[in-house]
């Protein structure tokens, strides 16, 4: 077990390592800097020259990347070319905002996919069960802006019940107000999210219905749904397990697209008009972070799938 | 399968719960108060405003945009000389300035008893450091603009600038940018925080979100009329309707006239038109290709149906020229090239060019139906256009900087610009030594009404070179609640001078 954690740490090294160097690349084909935006339309060329100095933006390629990079080594993620502002502290601030929504997002992406996910396998040949898969293929296939507005026309327009947008001011001083302001968005990334997790659990349900040691126990007296719920069903969780790393990014990408629609003061606009800006040394370690964080979670899933399922464990053993 | 049925009930119930909290948690809103019309002014109420555009930071020396001189001037920082909302020169931290009659010497009286918002007294010195440094220092924006000042020295309490020859727009100069009084070698941070002499105080920027604004106590004139002002930026129109609706907003600006039915059936907002200098410039590269031939420009402009893009933007005005109705010289070009898709298909016909395919670089901020609908314009005339959208960073990199354009699209919102037209260098690309001259002629005259003229005459020659289209005149729509006096309806794009602004009892 420790020798495969370390295995798989100097390979989350390696990826954390080449992602670095990917967005930095990437980042510099982005056309315009920051000095003729700051400069604005009616600025000489002497005064983007100065602005351009004054920002270090004509420092040699290697030597911005290297700069980078030993900053983030030592924890520094940079400073803003805009604000000075430290882009660690932005980003802790934004997370108030984007990771509650998160971890709501993925708690009712949870709640409605386990359940109808293992009622649809288990319902198949129902019309309820069909029509739950239906809907979850449909709603899979939703864009995520999409399934926004839809909630905002129904629970903000119609009802008038949650904001249609925005963040309180007091951020979570007042916990009820921040978290109603955060329940649509969260609505939206989970319900579609959750969609394709429902399909997911649906498929690791019915694999597990067919297997022997369902139909095993089955045959010594169990029915088949109380087979399924003592045998079956860890190894459904087993799976869902394995997945939830990538649902972590899926949801990441969709709180980027929510906050614009939303108007959430969180990492994913912030993002956005920073690459507006292109206040590049902002975006390289923004976009690090959220990379980084994804990368530790498959680091972390595996580490936990590594220990929870007996057979990898005993892979290991005879190995 | 009987069995299975309490499964299924314990599965079924957990979603429902699920649900149900979702709802329950939902359920508990309270309804937002709507503000009522009556009732006296409230001195500790506080006005939230919506705008677009947030600034990158808060440097008003160094950062361009009109994101900062909206808010920071008059409100934060002032000069000797301010502007109204109708272009009218009067005096601010200046009690009263004379010209000399060759008009090469500006004496400024200073204001006795004005204090930064530090608390420390603003001087005489501090005056002549701002100006002096701002004409010294080319990363301050507007720098270029004091280039006539030969010297800038203190008399006493007044305060004597100098120049080396007339400058007509010296004054209007002094009130933007350029003119702006800060406190002598501040030790702030310029890029998030504020030292001004202004009625209003910056309390607090929330980066993504809003800046916050208080009253200050110790201003040297009337003090503002609300404790408090927030500025909220809401770039999408439909999320910044719907903010109004749930009474998140006393104001909204840059509202799109497309929704105001919705809005204006609440009862609590009344729409505000506004004039503006936004000239939405259909910049036309004329250095190669078929733009070169003035005919195909010509074509271009009189296929555009001008009347039908205004109604499709929801509210504006027609112009045919570079200089909007506000600013000086302004005069009605309909004559040089009006609408007519025949005449355009002929000139296109005669120029060989009927069957061209041009590029449109267009920022992918603004609504598409402006391409939209020049895409079916030109279509009718026998010109294919594609269009390009592009973030602003990479119109600013390519078409502003490299000129590497044939067609752009950007609204100019800036007042007097009319000196990129005599610029051979802008991306316009428009270089006539005749326009050239009558600009410099413009700022050395000696009088206004002069200098208008001059302005007048380059302006018809441009239009009648077929520089560029221009589109229409951006008209400014404000949503402002019943609640609310004192906000100003014309050129809020340029600046939102708070000092009137007054909220009622709700």
């Amino acid at each position: 077990m420790i020798r495969y954690a370390l295995t798989r740490l100097a390979l989350l090294i390696v990826g954390l390592f080449v992602a670095s160097a990917l967005i930095f690349v990437t980042l510099r084909v982005l056309p315009g800097d920051v000095a003729q935006l700051v400069a604005g339309m009616n600025a000489t060329p002497a005064q983007i020259q100065a602005i351009r100095d004054q920002l270090g933006l004509d420092l040699p390629l290697p030597a911005q990347y290297a700069a980078w990079i030993g900053g983030v080594v030592r924890a520094d993620l940079g400073t803003s070319l805009l604000t000075g502002s430290s882009v660690a502290g932005e980003i802790a601030q934004k997370a108030t905002v984007t990771v509650p929504l998160g971890i709501l997002s993925l708690v009712i992406a949870l709640a409605f996919s386990i359940p109808f996910g293992v009622l649809s396998a288990m319902r198949r040949r129902h019309a309820d069960g069909t029509a739950l898969n239906v809907t979850a293929q449909t709603l899979a296939a939703v864009p995520v802006v999409w399934a926004g507005m839809m909630l905002v026309v129904v629970f903000a327009v119609w009802l008038g019940w949650l904001p249609a947008q925005g963040f309180p001011r007091a951020g979570w001083q007042d916990p009820a107000l921040a978290l109603r302001a955060l329940l649509l968005p969260a609505l939206t990334i989970g319900i579609v999210e959750g969609a394709v997790l429902l399909r997911f659990v649906r498929s690791a349900t019915l694999q597990a219905v067919g297997q022997d040691y369902v139909r095993t126990a089955a045959a010594k007296g169990l029915t088949r749904d109380q087979a399924l719920v003592r045998h079956g069903l860890p190894n459904v969780g087993l799976s869902i397990i394995t997945v939830l790393g990538l649902q972590v990014a899926g949801i990441i990408v969709g709180a980027v697209v929510i906050e614009q629609l939303f108007g959430l003061p969180g990492i994913g606009r912030m993002l956005v008009t920073d690459v507006a800006n292109r206040d590049l040394p902002k975006v390289q370690s923004e976009l690090l972070v959220l990379t980084g964080f994804v990368l530790i979670v498959g680091f972390v899933v595996d580490l936990v799938h590594r220990a929870i399922d007996p057979r990898l464990r005993q892979a290991e053993v005879h190995s | 399968m009987r069995r299975s049925g309490r499964l299924r009930v314990a599965l079924a119930v957990s979603a429902v719960v699920a649900s149900a909290g979702l709802l329950l948690t939902a359920c508990t809103g309270e309804t937002p108060v709507a503000p009522t019309t009556t009732g006296a002014p409230d001195a500790n109420a506080s006005v939230a405003i919506r705008l677009v555009l947030e600034p990158g930071n808060l440097d008003i020396r160094t950062t361009a945009g009109a994101a900062l001189d909206q808010i920071l001037i008059d409100n934060i920082y002032q000069g000797l000389v301010s502007r109204t909302p109708e272009q009218e020169i009067v005096p601010a931290l200046a009690s009263d300035y004379t010209v000399s009659p060759d008009g090469l010497t500006y004496t400024f009286t200073v204001r006795d008893g004005v204090t930064f918002h530090d608390g420390s007294a603003m001087t005489v010195d501090d005056v002549v450091w701002s100006l002096q440094t701002h004409k010294a220092d080319a990363t301050w924006a507007d720098s270029a603009r004091l280039a006539r000042v030969a010297g800038v020295a203190a008399d006493g309490q007044d305060v004597v600038v100098t120049l080396s020859e007339p400058d007509s727009s010296l004054l209007w100069n002094l009130s933007g940018r350029a003119g702006l009084i800060f406190k002598k070698d501040d030790t702030i941070d310029y890029k998030t925080a504020a030292n001004g002499t202004g009625p209003f105080v910056l309390d607090n920027w929330k980066q993504g979100d809003s800046i916050t604004f208080t009253r200050y106590e110790e201003y040297w004139g009337e003090k503002a009329k609300v404790a408090e002002v927030v500025f909220d930026y809401v770039p999408d129109s439909q999320a910044a309707l719907t903010g109004a609706l749930a009474g998140e907003f006393d104001v909204l600006t840059g509202f799109d006239a497309t929704l105001k039915d919705q809005i204006e059936a609440t009862g609590d907002f009344a729409l505000v038109l506004g004039k503006a200098t936004d000239k939405w410039v259909l910049a036309m590269n004329s250095t190669s290709g078929p733009l070169a031939n003035k005919e195909v420009r010509q074509a271009i402009r009189q296929a555009i149906d001008h009347e039908a893009l205004i109604e499709a933007a929801g509210s504006g005005l027609p112009l045919y020229g570079p200089i909007p109705p506000l600013d000086p010289g302004y005069e009605d070009l309909s004559d040089v090239a009006p609408y007519d898709p025949d005449a355009a298909a002929t000139l296109l016909a005669d120029a060989g060019a009927d069957g061209t395919t041009l590029t449109l670089t267009v920022y992918n901020g603004y609504p598409t139906i402006f391409a939209q609908l020049l895409v079916s314009d030109l279509d009718q005339v026998g010109i294919t256009l594609k269009v390009e959208q592009v973030d602003f960073p990479t119109w600013i990199n390519d078409v502003y900087v490299n000129h590497d354009y044939q067609l752009s699209l950007v609204d100019h919102a800036e007042a007097r610009d009319f000196e990129n037209w005599a610029n051979p260098d802008y991306y316009f690309t428009y270089d006539n030594p005749q326009v050239q001259q009558l600009f410099q002629q413009s700022l050395s005259a000696l009088d206004e009404a002069e200098a208008s003229e001059y302005l007048r005459q380059a302006a018809r020659i441009v239009s009648e070179d077929m520089a560029a289209d221009w589109l229409y005149n951006w008209q400014s729509v404000q949503a402002v609640s019943t609640a609310i006096t004192g906000f100003p309806a014309d050129n809020v794009n340029a600046r939102i001078n708070l000092a009137e602004l007054s909220k009622s009892k709700g």
